[in-house]
């Protein structure tokens, strides 16, 4: 390890002050201990940024752990003429680093848990967008794999559209969906029935042939729902729909 | 091509289903399978794990590896848990019954998908599948 950076260097000092409160006023050397609160809640702070800035738990760890023997000749100094003080000093102080370096990983899984959630939830708005491609037709190309909470945000996305733009067409496209089993069946027909409710018809678009010779082998109902193999052939169909077609200028 | 390559999942959550999803349709491609055989196995992965999700508390383990079978070669995948098990085992293989609201197709079609395709179960004590597809 280097010498410690500027921002190190200011932890040190907070994080010591901190402890050193913390020890003055603690009816027991136990980080529980209600005099700790603050050195808990810094010691989570910078855990957690720490995390976030990519550090590895290992490494915040270590930072808390180089207090022990950082203090260890301090103690030995001060109490050199009395050694069973020394020690009892010692363990008191190592218990407290000790604890707080569990600390630390707890604070790291939870700055990393909050990453994560955040990330699916960016994912989630990403996923699914609800496009207007003519009047009165609605498209969501579907990308990815379908788990419960994507299929109700399609269904919530999807319907939204449907009543935003009075749509009485919406195209869902699975080209990107790589497994259509039972379950992303069952989504689909739900979102055909409840589209429905609002007026309006659903087209699916872009299964691939083996998923039409997988659906058949699985024997899946999926007669009540449009479907067009490309993209192209649904629009179309969502046109014919409408009584419209799309003709060569003459 | 040898019967060591091996994958063992632990499948208990949503997103392990699509990992093992994944990985099935990575597998079958590498081991030079069809594209038809390729999205077949990758279902019937997908509808045992999600049984695993679905009709258990505590998830339970996925395994495939590549197996010699009457002088062809296949994959064999096997699900296994300690779930609740199947009370009726007629009924459960039998298209259009589901005691989750499903489709029913799920355990029914799995069989019509795979060449080869056992399932024994115990009430209380767990549920196995062994199901082969060959190359």
């Amino acid at each position: 390890m280097g010498s410690p950076s500027e921002t190190d260097h200011l932890h040190m000092v907070a994080f010591l002050d901190r402890l050193t409160l913390g020890l003055q006023h603690a009816a027991a050397p136990v980080i529980e201990d209600a005099a700790f609160a603050g050195l808990r809640g810094f010691m989570a702070e910078i855990a957690g940024a720490r995390a976030r800035d990519g550090f590895y738990p290992s490494a915040t760890a270590a930072f808390v752990m180089s207090f022990k023997t950082a203090f260890i000749p301090i103690l030995s100094a001060e109490y050199s003429g009395s050694p069973e003080r020394c020690q009892s000093e010692i363990k008191t102080l190592g218990d407290i680093v000790d604890q707080l370096a569990f600390l630390t990983f707890d604070a790291y899984a939870t700055a990393r848990e909050q990453v994560i959630t955040r990330q699916n939830q960016a994912m989630l708005v990403l996923s699914t967008p609800t496009l207007r491609i003519w009047n009165q037709v609605v498209m969501m190309p579907l990308v990815g794999i379908i788990d419960t909470r994507r299929a109700q945000d399609i269904m919530e996305q999807l319907l939204m559209a449907i009543s935003r733009d009075e749509a009485k067409v919406a195209i869902l496209d699975v080209t990107a969906v790589p497994i259509i089993d039972t379950r992303v069946a069952l989504h689909l027909t739900k979102v055909v029935a409840a589209a429905r409710l609002l007026g309006a018809e659903v087209i699916v678009t872009g299964f691939s042939p083996e998923a039409a010779q997988t659906l058949v082998k699985l024997d899946i109902d999926l007669s009540r729902i449009r479907t067009r193999g490309t993209l192209r052939a649904g629009l179309a169909e969502a046109l014919r729909f409408l009584g419209l077609r799309v003709g060569a200028i003459t | 091509m040898t019967e060591e390559t091996k994958f063992a999942f632990s499948i208990h959550q949503e997103y392990d289903v699509y990992h093992a999803q994944q990985r099935a349709l990575d597998f079958a491609r590498d081991t030079g399978f069809r594209r038809a055989e390729i999205y077949r196995l990758a279902t019937v992965v997908t509808e045992l794990c999600n049984n695993l999700v679905f009709h258990t508390q505590r998830g339970g383990l996925f395994t495939m590896r590549l197996q010699h079978r009457s002088g062809r070669w296949g994959i064999e995948l096997t699900v296994e848990d300690d779930g609740p098990g199947i009370l009726d085992l007629d009924l459960a293989m039998s298209d259009g019954f589901s005691t989750v609201h499903g489709l029913g197709s799920g355990l029914p079609g799995s069989r019509r998908l795979m060449d080869e395709f056992h399932i024994e179960s115990k009430p209380g004590v767990g549920t196995k599948v062994i199901a082969w597809l060959r190359q």
